[in-house]
C-alpha cells in the first residue's frame, strides 16, 4: 500500500512540475540556445551570446530601462494620488463610499482595450502619443485600484485611538498623519507599490497602443521579437520580466487577496 | 470604534484620484461608445454595428465559445485543487498552483508558443520520456489557446475558492463525515453550495479576464477565427477604422455587462469594496 501511495505521489509531483514548470523551461533553454534545430530535444549549441547581446545592444537595454523608469514613476504617481484618497476613505464619512471605491476597480474589471485605444488616439492629438508620459498616465489610472484599495485597508487597520492620543497631546492633524499614521502604514504602502510596479512592468496593451512605434517598452519589444521568431531575444527579456514577479510574490504573500489580484497579468 | 469624521475634507482628499479616473478612464470610455454610434459626419448610425456583425459574427461566437470553455475547465480544476488543499496539507501543491499568479500574460503567451508548438518543448519531452508519437502542435489551435488561458486563470480562481473553503467551519465537514458521506459528496453537497458566492466571483472574473485578453490570443491563438480583441487591434492598426473597433469594444462591454454588474454588486454589498 505504501509503495503504491509513494508512486502515486511521485507521479503527481512530476505531472504538476510538467504543467507548471514545463512552459518556463522552454524559455530558459531558448535564452541560452545558439543553435536549436528540430529534432534535438535540447539546443545543439549553448552559450551566453544572447544574454550578452541584451545587455550590450542599446535598443534592448533602452527598452528595459524605459520599462523600469515608467514603472517607478507610475508607482510614485499612483501613491501620490492614492494616499490622500485612501486616508479620506478610511477616516472620513464619504457619501456613497462603497460605490466610489468600486469605481476604482472599473479599469481592471471591464475590458481595457477599448479604453486604451481611445486614450491612445486622444493622446496622439495632444502630443502624448509615442511619449513616455502617455504610457505613465495610462498606467497610473489603471493601477489606482491597487494603491487605493490596499492603502485604504491599511489605514483602516490602524487604530484611531493612536491618532487621538497624539492629537490630545496637541499635535496637529497633519503632524499626526506624518508621525503616526503614515509610518504605521508603511508595510501596506510597500505592498501596494509592489503590485503597481509589477502590473506596470508587465503591461502590454497601453504601452503598445500609446507608445509604439516610437518608443518600445520591454513587453512591446518582447512581443515584436517573439512574433518575428527571434526566440532567443524574446526569451531573455521574458526571463528578466518574470524574475521580479516570482520574487515579489514571496514577499507579499500576506497581501495575496482576491480583491487585489483581479487585474494581475494583464 | 468607528467614529469617522463628517467633514468635506474627506471628499476633497478623493478629488485628485477621482479626476484621474474621470479624465483618463471615463472620457475615453464615453468616446468609445459615442464613436461607435456615429459616422464620419458625426450623425447617429448603426452602420458600425452592422459592419461588425457582417465581418465578425463568427469571431464573436468563437470568442464566447473559447471563453465559456475556459471558464468550465478552470472551474473543474480549481475546485479539485481547492478541495484537495482543504482536506489535506501539501505545501508543494500550495506553492506550485500559485506560481503563475504574477507572470504577465504576454510572457505566458510567449512561453506557451514555445511549449505547445509542433516541435516545441512539450513534444520533445513527451516523445523522449514516453516514446510516444509526436502530438500535433497546439499553439495556433483553439486547444492551445484554451490551455494557455486555463494555465493563467486557475491560480487566481483557486486562490479565491480555497479561501472560501478554508473559511467554512470544520464542523460541517465532520458532521457529514460522521454520517458516512464520501469526499465527493462533501465537495458537491457542502463545500460548493456554501462557497457559492466566492465561486461565482471567481468564475465571473475568469470570464471577464479571458474575454478581454489580447496578448494571449495574439501569441497562441489561431490566425482565423480570431478573438474580438485581436479584431479590434487589426481594425485600428491596419484599417485605422476606429468606429468599427469601438463598436466591437461596445459589443464586448455588453457581453460582460451582465456578469460585471453581478460582480460589482457583490463587491459593493458583501465586501463593501474591502473587508474591514
Amino acid at each position: 500500500m505504501n509503495v503504491a501511495r509513494i508512486t502515486l505521489r511521485i507521479a503527481a509531483v512530476v505531472l504538476i512540475l510538467f504543467i507548471i514548470i514545463g512552459p518556463l523551461v522552454g524559455i530558459v533553454l531558448w535564452s541560452f540556445a545558439h543553435r536549436w534545430y528540430w529534432p534535438n530535444p535540447i539546443p545543439q549549441e549553448f552559450g551566453l551570446r544572447y544574454w550578452q547581446m541584451v545587455f550590450r545592444q542599446g535598443r534592448i537595454l533602452d527598452s528595459l530601462l524605459l520599462s523600469l523608469t515608467i514603472a517607478v514613476i507610475v508607482v510614485g504617481l499612483s501613491l501620490l494620488f492614492a494616499i490622500p484618497a485612501a486616508y479620506g476613505f478610511a477616516r472620513y464619512r464619504i457619501p456613497m463610499e462603497r460605490v466610489l471605491l468600486v469605481l476604482f476597480l472599473m479599469p481592471q474589471a471591464f475590458p481595457q482595450l477599448p479604453v486604451f485605444i481611445n486614450l491612445a488616439s486622444i493622446f496622439n492629438r495632444i502630443g502624448l502619443g509615442g511619449n513616455m508620459w502617455g504610457i505613465i498616465f495610462a498606467h497610473t489610472m489603471a493601477s489606482l485600484v491597487y494603491s487605493v484599495w490596499i492603502v485604504t485597508a491599511t489605514f483602516r487597520s490602524i487604530p484611531m485611538e493612536l491618532e487621538q492620543v497624539a492629537r490630545n497631546l496637541g499635535a496637529s492633524r497633519l503632524k499626526t498623519f506624518f508621525t503616526i499614521t503614515l509610518p504605521l502604514a508603511v508595510p501596506g504602502i510597500i505592498a501596494s507599490a509592489i503590485f503597481v510596479f509589477l502590473w506596470s512592468l508587465g503591461e502590454f496593451t497601453a504601452a503598445f497602443f500609446i507608445g509604439a512605434p516610437f518608443i518600445q517598452t520591454a513587453t512591446v519589444l518582447m512581443y515584436t521579437a517573439s512574433m518575428g521568431y527571434n526566440m532567443q531575444i524574446a526569451s531573455v527579456i521574458a526571463i528578466l520580466l518574470i524574475i521580479p514577479s516570482i520574487l515579489f510574490m514571496i514577499i507579499i504573500e500576506r497581501y495575496l487577496k482576491a480583491e487585489y489580484l483581479a487585474g494581475m497579468g494583464g | 470604534m468607528d467614529e469617522k469624521e463628517k467633514s468635506p475634507v474627506g471628499f476633497l482628499l478623493l478629488i485628485p484620484a477621482l479626476m484621474v479616473l474621470l479624465l483618463l478612464y471615463m472620457y475615453p470610455l464615453i468616446r468609445a461608445i459615442a464613436l461607435s454610434f456615429t459616422d464620419e459626419m458625426g450623425n447617429f448610425t448603426l452602420a458600425n454595428y452592422n459592419k461588425s456583425f457582417d465581418l465578425y459574427a463568427r469571431d464573436i461566437l468563437y470568442t464566447l465559445g473559447i471563453t465559456l470553455v475556459t471558464v468550465g475547465v478552470t472551474f473543474v480544476i480549481s475546485i479539485l485543487i481547492a478541495s484537495y488543499l482543504r482536506f489535506k496539507q501539501w505545501k508543494f501543491l500550495d506553492y506550485m498552483y500559485r506560481l503563475p499568479l504574477f507572470i504577465p500574460f504576454l510572457i505566458v503567451g510567449h512561453a506557451m508558443r514555445i511549449f505547445l508548438a509542433q516541435h516545441g518543448t512539450m513534444n520533445s519531452l513527451l516523445t523522449r520520456i514516453f516514446r510516444i508519437e509526436e502530438l500535433p502542435g497546439y499553439s495556433g489551435l483553439w486547444v492551445g489557446l484554451v490551455a494557455t488561458f486555463v494555465w493563467v486563470m486557475v491560480p487566481f480562481s483557486t486562490l479565491i475558492i480555497l479561501g472560501a473553503f478554508k473559511a467554512l467551519d470544520d464542523s460541517y465537514i465532520e458532521a457529514a463525515q460522521n454520517l458516512g458521506s464520501s469526499k465527493w459528496r462533501i465537495i458537491k453537497d457542502i463545500l460548493i453550495p456554501l462557497a457559492r458566492p466566492s465561486i461565482m466571483v471567481a468564475m465571473v472574473l475568469t470570464f471577464v479576464r479571458t474575454i478581454s485578453s489580447i496578448t494571449i490570443p495574439l501569441m497562441v491563438g489561431p490566425n482565423n477565427p480570431n478573438m474580438i480583441t485581436v479584431d479590434m487591434m487589426f481594425r485600428v492598426n491596419y484599417f485605422s477604422d476606429w468606429r468599427v473597433a469601438n463598436a466591437l469594444g461596445v459589443i464586448s462591454y455588453l457581453i460582460v455587462m451582465v456578469l460585471a454588474i453581478y460582480y460589482l454588486r457583490f463587491m459593493v454589498t458583501e465586501r463593501g469594496g474591502l473587508k474591514r
